[in-house]
């Protein structure tokens, strides 16, 4: 790993595309930072960094019209703020988002999101028009600022995930909706499979919820494998799903939604969700795991992950968006290795997983991803037509390119 | 009709093995080349360009989409896939000398799993066939273009098509989990998966919407939706079309998302009377279609929202739909419009242009301006929601009107991009609008995109001379509707 010796930190896209055309030159590998909230997948052995946390602010931002273009390194929670004086919000929740204050586009390249992508689905489906920087300088764009838009090719999908590995995201227009006059959580304490049941049954029954979670935040420490039969026995985690609407309707589908849940319903609280949401950012030392599969596979996820901390003593918890079919599962108080054998099995049977964070000396233990997805090879040729010289953010997604 | 009739655009040095090799992996009657039947896939629903193709495959399944596409890879033949051919761009206008590869005969319904609310489809079923294959779980596919009836779900992924309630559901690239699409080298890969994270890009997401250009889908798993527990529908009617768009404004600036918004202004409404069993007034200048659907508590207090917010815009009167069969009127009205205006016009441009939701007045005044110039009357169905305009351009080609129609009808998507909008929001570019392209994106924008298809299909086999300019096309500076250098050569001729 080479020491990086020049930080480019450009206030706009023209500074951009310069700092990026002078590296082309100098022929400096990249790597790419936002407020550095995330280091997902692997380390980036590169001679210079762009710091994109000088790109900030607001582009244009027209309310009625329901869309916003920002600079890229504006904190999503700063642009919340704004829309939040319009009644408007980007449909995006991420927990690193408010926890530590990551960047609109650090989130569109880690395609990270929250429990509402369970109703708006990720950031892939908010954002609507985006501007990148390539490795040679080249400034392109796609999409554009209205909602509906099928002109071209819509390159900001390519970018959501990218992990950098691709361009430098400069700029990015989002739509935005309006903000729900009235929300409300139910929470019900409640096994994972109970909850995928429950969650299921109360979209079936047409109650439109805007999000449905199940976290778990008991620690699955050791000794606890012969007790794990015992704890689902005890309603071990909680579905919290979230109702969002008018005052009367918001109000009315709670009261059906515990009807159907039962003696364990409560409502929530936003503490609920602040829980859920430290679990998924974890903290230093903690490992961080987020993991894909068909939704109904929760209950197994579940009982993988209680055996696997168990037989590796390590403390894991967890919290998933039951109908996307996404998991972050945090490890905690254990050494590297153990947290290294728990994730390891776990790409074994869940191939679609990315680590997030990672624990001290987790990196000596483990690759950085596991089993390559099967359209890898389409991933490398297009990796190879932006980036033909390997100059951005090498070693992110090694060993797959 | 104009026709533009390509004499001579062949894809590559044709060998002379490839047909009967096609032939012999997809079994005779799996490949058309009598040319009284290969006429059938000239065009798409984009009639005016013509093209056919040396030969049609009829594969079976995803191992023949992939052995005809290998017979194309090894030939350096082009092909062009095709569903129901019902686009409006020509997206699935033909390559001379290449070859349609036809997917109506992939059209199994392979799982619904309302489990996991999602269905597993081939690429040939229909739009509409996958909501009553859901039906009886209680759920529905979302997106509905209005040719749901007919138009296929392949070409909905290759167009990433709308329709009506996108406003608040989205279009197709919102609902679709999963592809298995074949490459242009002929080898079978899945975009996607069974889950929203799926470590690396988004493969999926730029490919929807790619048209045809990146690869043939063959298998799709899409989402589907609990139906909602109430719909409402009204139509509000306005005295100008300016004030019809500044209630959706108003409707809009509430925080209101209704499932759909839809405008028809009076010619429109004309086109529909003359046609249907009518619940619109046949004299107001514009009329509102607003439909909210959701739980009912919700859907009652917006709706009353939505009435009175069009009656502080002047609407002059408002028809709440009663039942269900009312609801239906109003959009069998709505969604036939397009073919109802060939009733009053004996023949007509559709345009797909999308402006900022707040220009819509603006906009719809300065059309109207244009029209009255050109001396050609347009009439507007749209979706007034999203800000997409579906402008008429009714002419005469009996009267010579045609290139003064085509003219205004090129301005009027040229003057959406001016106003911040975009060429197409469901229709899509194809052989259409592949020349109007650098009104809206730069050079560098236009080649960076291209670096996307040259890695998904480095030969350019895949449905060439779609969405982007070419020189060939469009002259060495392409430019929107400048005079056809292939014309002037003689290359291609008007019929």
């Amino acid at each position: 790993m080479s020491a990086i010796v020049t930080t480019y930190r450009p206030a706009d896209l023209a500074e951009l595309r310069d700092a990026l055309t002078e590296s082309a030159r100098a022929g400096q590998r990249l790597a790419v930072a936002g407020t550095g909230t995330a280091q997902w997948g692997g380390l980036v052995d590169a001679d210079a960094v762009v710091d994109t946390t000088a790109m900030t602010g607001l582009i244009s931002y027209n309310p009625t019209d329901m869309t916003v273009a920002v600079r890229a390194g504006t904190r999503l929670a700063d642009l919340q703020e704004v829309l939040a004086e319009h009644r408007q919000w980007v449909a995006l929740d991420p927990a690193r988002a408010t926890a530590e204050g990551g960047t609109v586009g650090g989130i569109v390249a880690t395609a990270d999101a929250g429990p509402s992508r369970h109703q708006f689905g990720g950031s892939r489906d908010s954002v609507i028009g985006m501007t990148v920087v390539l490795a040679d300088g080249t400034v392109a764009r796609s999409g554009g600022h209205v909602i509906k838009n099928v002109a071209g090719y819509d390159l900001a999908k390519l970018f959501h995930g990218c992990l950098g590995t691709l361009g430098v995201v400069a700029e990015v227009v989002l739509r935005v909706h309006p903000r729900p006059a009235a929300t409300a959580t139910l929470a019900v304490a409640c096994p994972a499979r109970e909850a995928f049941t429950l969650g299921g049954r109360l979209i079936a029954e047409s109650l439109e919820p805007a999000a449905v979670e199940w976290t778990c935040t008991r620690p699955r420490g050791p000794g606890l494998a012969q007790r794990a039969e015992a704890a689902r026995e005890q309603r071990d985690g909680t579905l919290l799903v979230r109702f969002d609407g008018t005052t009367n309707g918001v109000a009315d589908r709670l009261r059906r939604a515990r009807a159907l849940a039962g003696e364990h319903a409560a409502e929530g609280t936003p503490e609920h969700w602040q829980k859920a949401g430290r679990l998924a950012v974890g903290a230093p030392g903690d490992t961080v795991l987020r993991l894909g599969t068909a939704p109904d596979q929760v209950a197994q996820l579940v009982m993988d992950v209680d055996r696997l901390a168990a037989t590796h003593a390590v403390d894991a918890a967890m919290t998933s968006t039951l109908f996307a079919g996404v998991h972050t599962v945090r490890l905690r108080d254990a050494p590297a290795a153990a947290h290294a054998a728990v994730v390891e099995s776990l790409r074994m049977a869940h191939s679609a997983a990315t680590v997030c964070r990672w624990a001290p000396d987790l990196r000596n233990e483990l690759a950085p991803w596991g089993d390559p997805p099967p359209a890898v090879s389409l991933l490398r040729a297009v990796k190879r037509r932006f980036d033909p010289d390997d100059r951005l953010c090498p070693g992110r997604f090694a060993p797959w390119f | 009709m104009v026709i533009f009739r390509i004499v001579e655009m062949t894809s590559r040095a044709v060998g002379t093995s490839w047909p009967a090799e096609l032939a012999a992996v997809l079994g005779p009657d799996s490949v058309i080349t009598d040319p009284a039947r290969l006429r059938t896939y000239e065009c798409d629903g984009l009639t005016g360009y013509r093209v056919v193709p040396a030969a049609v495959a009829l594969p079976r399944s995803t191992e023949e989409v992939a052995a005809a596409v290998g017979v194309c890879a090894r030939h350096g033949i082009s092909f062009v896939a095709r569903g129901a051919g019902t686009g409006l761009s020509g997206g699935a206008l033909p390559v001379a000398d290449g070859i349609v590869i036809s997917l109506q005969r992939l059209r199994r319904i392979l799982h619904v799993d309302p489990v996991n609310l999602r269905a597993v489809v081939e690429p040939g079923v229909t739009n509409l066939d996958i909501s009553r294959a859901a039906a009886s779980h209680g759920l529905y596919y979302a997106p509905d273009p209005s040719s749901q009836q007919v138009c296929t779900i392949g070409g909905n992924v290759a167009e990433n098509s709308g329709g009506a309630h996108c406003l608040k559901y989205g279009f197709t690239v919102n609902h679709v989990l999963a592809a298995e699409v074949v490459l242009a080298d002929g080898t079978v890969t899945t975009l996607g998966g069974q889950s929203q994270h799926l470590p690396g890009f988004d493969l999926l997401g730029a490919f929807v919407g790619s048209e045809g250009t990146l690869g043939i889908v063959t298998q799709v798993t899409v989402r589907l939706l609990a139906k909602p527990a109430q719909v409402r529908t009204m139509v509000a009617d306005f005295a100008t079309v300016a004030a019809a768009g500044d209630a959706v404004t108003a409707i809009v600036a509430a925080g209101i998302v209704p499932a759909a918004v839809e405008m028809l202004d009076n010619l429109a409404i004309q086109a529909v009377g003359a046609s249907t069993r009518s619940v619109y007034t046949a004299d107001t200048a514009a009329a509102l279609v607003v439909e909210l659907d959701g739980p009912p508590d919700d859907v009652a207090e917006l709706f009353d929202d939505v009435q009175r917010i069009c009656r502080d815009q002047g609407s002059t009167k408002i028809m709440v739909a009663a039942d269900a069969e009312e609801r239906a009127l109003i959009w069998q009205g709505r969604k036939a419009a397009f073919a109802a205006v060939g009733r009053i016009s004996p023949n007509y441009f559709v345009q797909d242009g999308v402006v900022p939701r707040g220009r819509l007045a603006e906009v719809l005044g300065r059309i109207a301006a244009m029209a009255d110039e050109a001396g050609i009357r347009v009439a507007n169905v749209f979706h007034a929601g999203d800000g997409n305009l579906h402008p008429l351009v009714l002419y005469s080609e009996a009267d010579g009107e045609h290139d003064r129609a085509e003219r205004l009808s090129t301005e009027i998507a040229e003057l959406c991009v001016e106003l911040g909008g975009s060429l197409s929001g469901e229709h899509g570019i194809g052989a259409d609008k592949a020349c109007s392209m650098p009104r809206m994106f730069g050079e560098d924008d236009l080649a960076t995109m291209l670096r996307l298809r040259e890695a998904f299909d480095p030969a350019g086999l895949c449905n060439p001379g779609k969405v982007f300019p070419t020189p060939r096309l469009c002259g060495e500076r392409p430019g929107p509707y400048r005079p056809h250098p292939l014309e002037t050569a003689g290359v291609i001729e008007r019929l």
